[in-house]
């Protein structure tokens, strides 16, 4: 059983990050639960974040042990996808005392991932590759064969290194590995909606420009906590446009089916493909506003190129 | 300390001048009253947390009624800082 070595993009690696393709439930099984028990035989911390009827499977599969090993509703815990590197995976590995691997499952991708969410879907499974560098860490990723989409099984070959094909019980190397190029292809466009609440912004109206956000979130149906989430988010984005991205930026707020969304647009050109995915250290002073906007809200999407960047971000109303 | 309005790129700097001040007067408790702040952004947040962290064995920071998306930042980033405790009378 050889699922838990899986192959290394590079020698020198010690991270590893396979997918595994299931087309049912006992493949399931066998693909995870021997992963788990191999990770808690050597001492390794252990977390499963998959869908939560997924996590009952593995959470039956192992029995008593399932009491060792940190169990995530993925569906909560990874809603907006650019949150799962920070809030989910990193959370956990970070924890992990030097010299001791840790072993992950995540499930970022289920059928019923919406079409607004899966772009930002595959750029997170390409980003795990590069947060996860150099670190001794196993993170294996399930994908439903038989539910989703041919381009999805596709995109998965892209995104990771070595692959478990359906029935088998070993990786090997994915021969179409390209992270960047998944990052750049799911890079798309957000063309701008009609009928939405525009405020063009610069430094000294900030203030205004959140005040806005907040009254019109309000008019659309937020409340309490998630009003204030929009409120932050809308500080935060709209501050880095003054700061980073040219000075100034327009901020534009909208009603779709059950979410309320806002987008920022500016002049800047993100060049950090992990901004707002690495988990915050500690004594960090700045650099956390991108973070939290993942943390916050429901997804977040963002194409950036010569042209300018765009920040859209859903909540639920 | 009384503060008032919002707190944003525009009061930042002013906003950590009162705190350098806060961990230089060497008192074991600092009061900052908060309650007619309506807003403190992340690096705001950050910076109180910041200073927080200067303040030496048994000083704390106590943060009088402040707005919610303050202590929700908080907790989101600095769940542990002993030295920063949030009073809402």
């Amino acid at each position: 059983m050889s699922t838990a070595a899986g192959t290394s993009n590079a020698l020198s690696d010690p991270f590893l990050h396979p997918a595994l393709f299931y087309r049912d439930d006992q493949e399931y099984l066998d693909g995870t639960v021997p992963f788990v028990r191999e990770g808690l035989a050597a001492g390794e911390p252990v977390a499963v974040a998959v869908p939560e009827d997924r996590l009952r499977l593995i959470r039956d599969g192992l029995g008593a042990d399932a009491r060792n090993v940190r169990l995530l509703d993925m569906r909560e815990a990874g809603r907006n996808p650019g949150r799962i590197i920070p809030g989910v995976l990193r959370a956990f590995a970070d924890t992990v005392p030097a010299g001791r691997r840790a072993r992950i499952i995540g499930e970022p991708i289920w059928a019923g991932r919406s079409t607004a969410e899966y772009p930002a879907c595959v750029q997170h499974e390409a980003l795990i590759n590069a947060a996860f560098r150099g670190r001794a860490a196993t993170v294996l990723c399930p994908y439903d064969a038989v539910r989703l989409p041919a381009r999805v099984l596709e995109d998965a070959h892209i995104t990771h290194p070595a692959v478990v094909p359906a029935g088998s019980r070993s990786a090997r190397p994915s021969a179409a590995y390209a992270p960047d190029a998944a990052v750049a292809r799911y890079n798309e466009p957000l063309p701008l909606v009609a009928d939405t609440m525009t405020y063009p912004f610069v430094a000294d109206t900030l203030p205004e420009a959140r005040h806005a956000a907040t009254d019109e979130g309000r008019r659309l149906g937020l409340t309490g906590l998630t009003l204030e989430d929009l409120t932050l988010a809308v500080a935060e984005l709209t501050t880095n446009s003054v700061v980073h991205g040219g000075g100034s930026g327009v901020l534009r707020i909208w009603g779709e089916g059950g979410h309320v969304l806002c987008e920022v647009r500016d002049r800047g050109r993100m060049t950090d493909p992990l901004a707002g995915r690495r988990p915050a250290t500690r004594d960090q002073r700045g650099g956390r506003g991108l973070l939290m906007v993942n943390l916050l809200a429901d997804l977040v999407r963002v194409h950036t190129g010569d042209e300018g960047t765009t920040i859209r971000c859903w909540f639920s109303r | 300390m009384r503060a008032a309005g919002e707190i944003g790129l525009a009061t930042h700097t002013i906003w950590e001048r009162v705190l350098e001040q806060a961990v230089r007067e060497g008192e074991a408790v600092y009061y900052l009253e908060l309650s007619e702040v309506t807003f403190v952004d992340v690096a705001g947040a950050g910076a109180l947390a910041a200073a927080a962290e200067r303040l030496g064995d048994g000083r704390r920071l106590v943060v009088r009624r402040p707005p919610t998306a303050l202590s929700r930042v908080l907790e989101m980033f600095w769940p542990d800082l002993s030295t920063i405790e949030v009073s809402m009378s």
